[in-house]
């Protein structure tokens, strides 16, 4: 399973902070856990190769790309399968691409290499529309091989909904992007309701410290375009899992706890979300029965500096569940001894307007027993006396032993999951 | 007034839907936001733009837009010319820009129509 923001700018981009450059956007990215970025920046790809080499050396997959805008003013991203397809629509887009930047209205347009030293400014309008329409602009990007994508659609100003009041039925587009600003949930319902499109959740970053800030989950083998492009098409087992904004909705938290508990070696990890409006509580609590901590880890667990992990910011997830837990009234509590597993338990105010949204529970529930079918999962998701139960264990009986990772299981389990949340809604 | 005798106040010539072109007009909304273009305009609206992608006819034949005028000298996607005469949607080529030709309709007397 690999973390993936898909819509990042650099400095290249005039919008963008000019300290985006690509050695920072990258540190940026390792710390925010991404596996994989695709640098997007406004009509330009001239940033990629640099932000791909800075890459190379901290272990992050960097896949080429370019926000490309239409003479409608809607905005396409092109996921691009290598730098040499990215130059080539690179030239097609310059050639349509009229007006010269003024630095003094939109802000510079920084050609950097992956050392933070800058090469050069990019001299076109890059923040223009070029005079492609929005099919040219499509057709382009496929003729490179490239994947498209609809940036934004939750948007007004540049996506394709806001500009052109709906899809275009025609257009062959390979998915739709929702911002930060948008819950998976609600992305599906308004834009896909029936399966039509695959959606990306991405960042679409113009700073440091949005970068990871929405991401999609993908069930791949290696993090590269190859693969993107499968999981896109659902295709070689690969699969599009869910998204949302990691370390703020609360589902995503969940995740990343219990993404905890299977790296420290547990085999069974139970999960409650327990909302109670009437009694004005949510409650999370995940247990392990994992090797546990002794006192004096576990009291260090939830300071945002110490983490047993090196290569991921995640340590910090306990900290920054507790600084939700208490932003919302509640608080968080951990209580492990070796050898008999760790139970950590957030509890919040239901209506503190400081409470983080729930988010999307498919996304969380696809990654971990989709990603981890080796691990035992019970769920139990509970709206005052309503609940929904999902154990894998019984999910892979039904299945004859099939893997919730395989295609057949992925669709079955993600029914089971749509099943059960859509009866708790609605009995809300 | 006619889509045929607004066009010809101003500098307009129909290039699509010409068969449609005698639709009486009920007033008029000018916006280059398909969306915005959707919530607010209103039936018989003259709708005054710079987009010509094929979706301006898709969401004058669901508001029933009385036709389209398209600014700035601007000329339909070959698709949308076709779109619109197959569903009878006239459509209106100015050199004028948006605020004159907002201007000269409202001196005939057409009218934005949306309610505040």
């Amino acid at each position: 399973m690999f973390m993936v923001d898909t819509h990042v700018h650099t400095c290249l981009s005039p919008c963008a902070e000019l300290d985006m450059h690509p050695a920072a956007l990258v540190d940026a990215a390792v710390r925010a856990g991404l596996d994989a970025i695709a640098v997007c920046d406004h009509n330009s790809a001239e940033n990629a190769a640099a932000v791909e080499r800075a890459g190379r050396a901290s272990g992050l997959a960097v896949i080429p790309g370019m926000e490309i805008t239409s003479a409608e003013e809607v905005h396409i991203l092109a996921l691009l399968p290598n730098i040499e397809a990215a130059l080539e629509l690179q030239s097609r887009v310059y050639r349509a691409l009229p007006g010269r930047n003024d630095e003094n209205v939109f802000g510079m347009q920084v050609v950097a290499n992956e050392h933070a030293e800058v090469l050069g400014f990019n001299e076109y309008l890059l923040a223009g529309a070029t005079t492609l329409e929005v099919d040219k602009v499509v057709s382009s990007i496929h003729a490179v091989g490239g994947l498209a994508v609809a940036s934004h659609v939750d948007r007004e100003g540049f996506g394709i909904i806001g500009q052109l009041g709906f899809i275009p039925v025609a257009l062959p587009l390979d998915a739709l992007e929702v911002s930060q600003r948008t819950s998976l949930p609600i992305a599906r319902a308004s834009f896909a309701p029936k399966g039509e499109y695959s959606i990306l959740c991405a960042s679409d970053a113009h700073e440091l410290k949005d970068v990871g800030r929405a991401a999609t989950f993908m069930l791949l083998e290696e993090p590269t375009w190859v693969e993107l492009r499968q999981a896109l098409a659902g295709q070689g087992g690969r699969a599009i899992l869910g998204g949302g904004r990691p370390m703020e909705d609360l589902a995503l938290h969940i995740l990343d706890i219990a993404q905890n508990s299977i790296e420290a070696g547990a085999t069974a990890v139970d999960i409650d979300l327990l909302e109670d409006p009437g009694a004005d509580t949510l409650v999370i609590q995940v247990g392990d029965n994992g090797p546990g901590m002794d006192p004096s880890t576990l009291s260090r667990a939830s300071d945002p500096f110490f983490t047993t992990r090196t290569t991921r910011r995640v340590g910090m997830g306990l900290s920054l569940l507790a600084e939700a837990a208490r932003a919302a009234g509640g608080n968080l509590a951990v209580d492990s001894m070796p050898g008999s597993g760790t139970r950590v338990r957030a509890t919040f105010q239901y209506r503190n307007v400081d409470r983080a949204p729930v988010g999307d529970i498919e996304t969380t529930l696809m990654v971990l027993m989709a990603g981890h079918p080796e691990i035992n999962f019970r769920f139990r998701h509970s709206v005052s006396d309503r609940s929904f139960e999902l154990d894998s264990r019984d999910l892979c009986v039904a299945l004859d032993g099939m893997n919730l990772g395989a295609p057949e299981g992925l669709a079955t389990l993600r029914a089971a999951i749509r099943q059960g949340e859509e009866k708790l809604a609605t009995a809300t | 007034m006619t889509v045929a005798e607004a066009a010809e106040k101003i500098e307009g010539t129909i290039v699509a839907g010409a068969a449609a072109s005698n639709q009486e007009i009920q007033g008029g909304y000018a916006s280059d936001l398909l969306s915005d273009v959707m919530a607010n305009s209103r039936e018989g609206d003259l709708w005054v733009t710079l987009q010509k992608h094929v979706n301006i006819v898709a969401v004058a034949q669901l508001n029933a837009l009385a036709g389209i005028v398209l600014v700035n000298d601007r000329k339909p996607d070959s698709d949308t010319a076709a779109r619109a005469e197959e569903l009878n949607i006239p459509i209106v080529s100015t050199p004028l820009q948006a605020f004159d030709i907002a201007g000269k309709l409202y001196t005939l007397g057409i009218r934005g129509r949306r309610q505040v």
